[in-house]
């Protein structure tokens, strides 16, 4: 079981990060984004297609050919541009819609509507084969005990960095505030002076990078494929609900630990042969937390019923 | 009257592209769009239940569709799995049914049970969440369900039903015998659901769920269990949705893995927004347009791509799927006979 622990720790930053962005647009606009998995699958699709060399045999690009500028560049480039993405799908689509009082449950189905078109578009530029980012193949090395490569362990830092600096960033700055009181209560947000649709683009922005970034790392911890953005998405769901969707901290902290949970559990002797299972696993869990807490652990009761 | 006279032109204008665009077997691609769409709309109608009736958000329909269509399946004689297994005893089809659709309806208690009680997006992520583990545990599962390899052979116990008059259409039409009588019961299942439906739409039942999903507060005040009610609905939505995996895996003739995908909910929700949600047979026409819309999907396949292959061909298919969602849902909720005071947009 130890020995799966490294990788639980992978996918417990992976699905933090993941819940963090969900729960905080989630918490300041009331859409449960259906397409969020899609905004993660952008970030590491376009970072595949930036950094690849135009030469490369990648079997991803099949009628495009990649552009092959430097990894880290590429990265950057990829996190802006889910950002503007983000701040578009706000501006053209949900915005609009806002201000002509679409229910909730429209928007969602809005949002599910968005995800199945953005996720076909990707496997109709790409093909339906994984593929990995142009980095070196590096051997796992012993650190406490825990098996890792050291590019694994240099993403597992960065991405406990980066949660840092979002809590850090909801904390202390006057925008994470903002955030923060929209979430709360939007009307004594107004009436303070804060412009809520500022906020709520603002949001969409910081969720839509965090989702690309979330991407990204998964694209090199595993690998990237059209559709790794929809299996995430159901562990990110499990991951929100146990943290308490809404929350920040809580999302974050339930992602994690829902990761863990995930790989270890392939190292229980009744999962023996059932590797597909882990994931059933974590969203009977979910159902579970629904059934007994359902404002997840640090979740307060006025959102839930 | 105006919409009915809209809906009619669209069904009779599909009617037309069909028997257009096939120059040869013709009728053949009919009954497979019309079994196809059949299947579907019944699926639709479940839903209908669910979100027209009471407004639950439910994205695991695959899920309900499955564990009735497996249930049935495995109870009747059938061949399972890698090495094909036959089992040859088994009980009679119409018992069969009966439990799967038991099976659905349970399933639907046991999702109901932790989610109605909580705000409706929770039930949308339970659902869809559902349907991913039934995917999960049917591929993992290989002694009991044939895993991907599934379960092949179980078409006759429907098939030694069919008519006479069944087989002297078929030959005299040039189209397959086996899957003109699954179309033929899956539309009499239709009309028969819809008259259930209707007459439960009427009675004081039907009013009180209604009132559930305008205004659950009233319906405590007046005495009435509003969750109990909501698992009612949920539970007779899941054996509709039950009944329409049967039919499909009839149609197929085989079941596996790959058959119940969650992806499938989707193609449904697109029939349902389509037709109208909330209208008794909205849902039913929804699924023909649906059908009639993929086969000119792939006509666009064709034009972007040379020769497109499978991956392509669903690509765009689903790339239309999901803006047809997405445009109906924003430009008109109602679909083509929905009414739009039947519809709840808004979180409960």
């Amino acid at each position: 079981m130890i020995e799966q622990l490294g990788n639980g720790l992978l996918l417990g930053v992976i699905i933090a990060l993941g819940s963090v962005a969900l729960s905080l647009l989630y918490g300041v606009t009331r859409i449960v984004n259906f397409a969020h998995g899609e905004i993660i699958a952008l970030g590491a699709v376009m970072t595949l297609f930036f950094s690849s060399s135009p030469d490369s045999s990648l079997l991803f690009f099949d009628r495009y050919s990649p552009i092959g500028i430097n990894f880290f560049g590429s990265i950057v480039i990829s996190i802006i541009l889910c950002g503007i993405f983000g701040a578009s799908l706000e501006i053209f689509l949900f915005r609009p819609l806002r201000k002509n009082n679409f229910g909730n449950i429209a928007v969602l189905v809005v949002t599910i509507g968005l995800s199945i078109f953005l996720r076909h578009i990707y496997l109709l530029f790409a093909s339906a084969k994984p593929s990995s980012f142009i980095l070196e193949l590096q051997r796992r090395e012993d650190y406490f005990g825990i098996q890792l490569t050291p590019r694994n362990v240099q993403v597992l830092v960065l991405g406990f960095i980066v949660m840092i600096l979002v809590g850090l960033f909801l904390t202390y700055t006057k925008t994470g505030k903002a955030m923060r009181a929209v979430r709360d209560s939007s009307d004594l947000a107004s009436v303070s002076g804060i412009n809520s649709d500022n906020i709520i683009l603002v949001t969409w922005i910081f969720s839509s990078m965090l989702a690309g970034f979330t991407g990204i790392i998964q694209g090199v911890i595993n690998n990237v494929r059209w559709n790794m953005g929809f299996l995430i998405l159901l562990l990110i769901f499990a991951g929100t609900v146990l943290g308490g969707i809404g929350t920040s901290f809580g999302a974050m902290f339930g992602g994690f630990v829902i990761g863990v949970l995930v790989q270890l559990s392939v190292g229980l002797e009744f999962m023996d042969g059932h590797t597909e299972a882990k994931n059933a696993l974590a969203l009977g869990l979910m159902i579970l937390i629904l059934l007994i807490r359902p404002q997840g652990i640090f979740g307060t009761k006025d959102r839930i019923s | 009257m105006n919409k009915y006279i809209t809906a009619s032109l669209l069904l009779l204008g599909c009617i037309a592209y069909i028997f257009s665009s096939n120059d040869t077997g013709s009728s053949r691609v009919f009954v497979n769009l019309i079994t196809f769409a059949g299947v579907y709309g019944l699926a639709a109608i479940g839903i209908n239940v669910h979100f027209g009736w009471t407004g639950l958000l439910n994205f695991g329909h695959a899920a309900f569709m499955g564990i009735g269509a497996y249930t049935t399946v495995l109870l009747i004689p059938h061949s399972l799995g890698r090495e094909g297994v036959v089992i040859s005893t088994g009980l009679p089809l119409p018992i069969a049914i009966i439990f799967g659709l038991i099976a659905s309806a349970l399933l639907g208690l046991l999702l109901g049970l932790p989610t109605l009680r909580l705000r409706g997006d929770y039930l949308a992520i339970v659902t869809i969440a559902a349907a991913e583990i039934f995917r999960l545990l049917v591929r993992d599962f290989e002694n009991l369900t044939g895993g991907v390899y599934g379960i092949i052979q179980f078409s006759d116990s429907l098939q030694v039903y069919r008519p006479n008059f069944v087989d002297v259409i078929s030959t005299r039409y040039d189209v397959s015998s086996a899957q003109l009588w699954v179309a033929i019961l899956t539309w009499i299942s239709i009309v028969l659901v819809i008259i259930i439906l209707s007459r439960l739409q009427k009675s004081p039942w039907g009013r009180a769920l209604r009132a559930v999903r305008e205004d659950e507060d009233a319906v405590r005040a007046l005495g009435k269990n509003a969750v109990w009610l909501k698992l009612q609905s949920f539970m007779l939505g899941a054996a509709i949705g039950g009944l329409s995996g049967i039919f499909l895996v009839f149609n197929y003739g085989t079941v596996q893995a790959s058959t119940f995908v969650p992806v499938l909910t989707f193609y449904i929700w697109a029939a349902l927004i389509l037709g109208g949600v909330g209208s008794l047979g909205g849902p039913a026409l929804g699924a023909i347009i649906f059908w009639v819309i993929i086969a000119g999907t792939d006509s666009i396949s064709r034009l972007l791509f040379e020769s497109p292959d499978g991956q392509q061909l669903a690509g765009v298919r689903f790339v239309i799927v999901g803006l047809l969602i997405m445009l109906f849902m924003i430009f008109r909720p109602s679909g083509i006979l929905g009414k739009k005071e039947e519809l709840l947009l808004d979180v409960k």
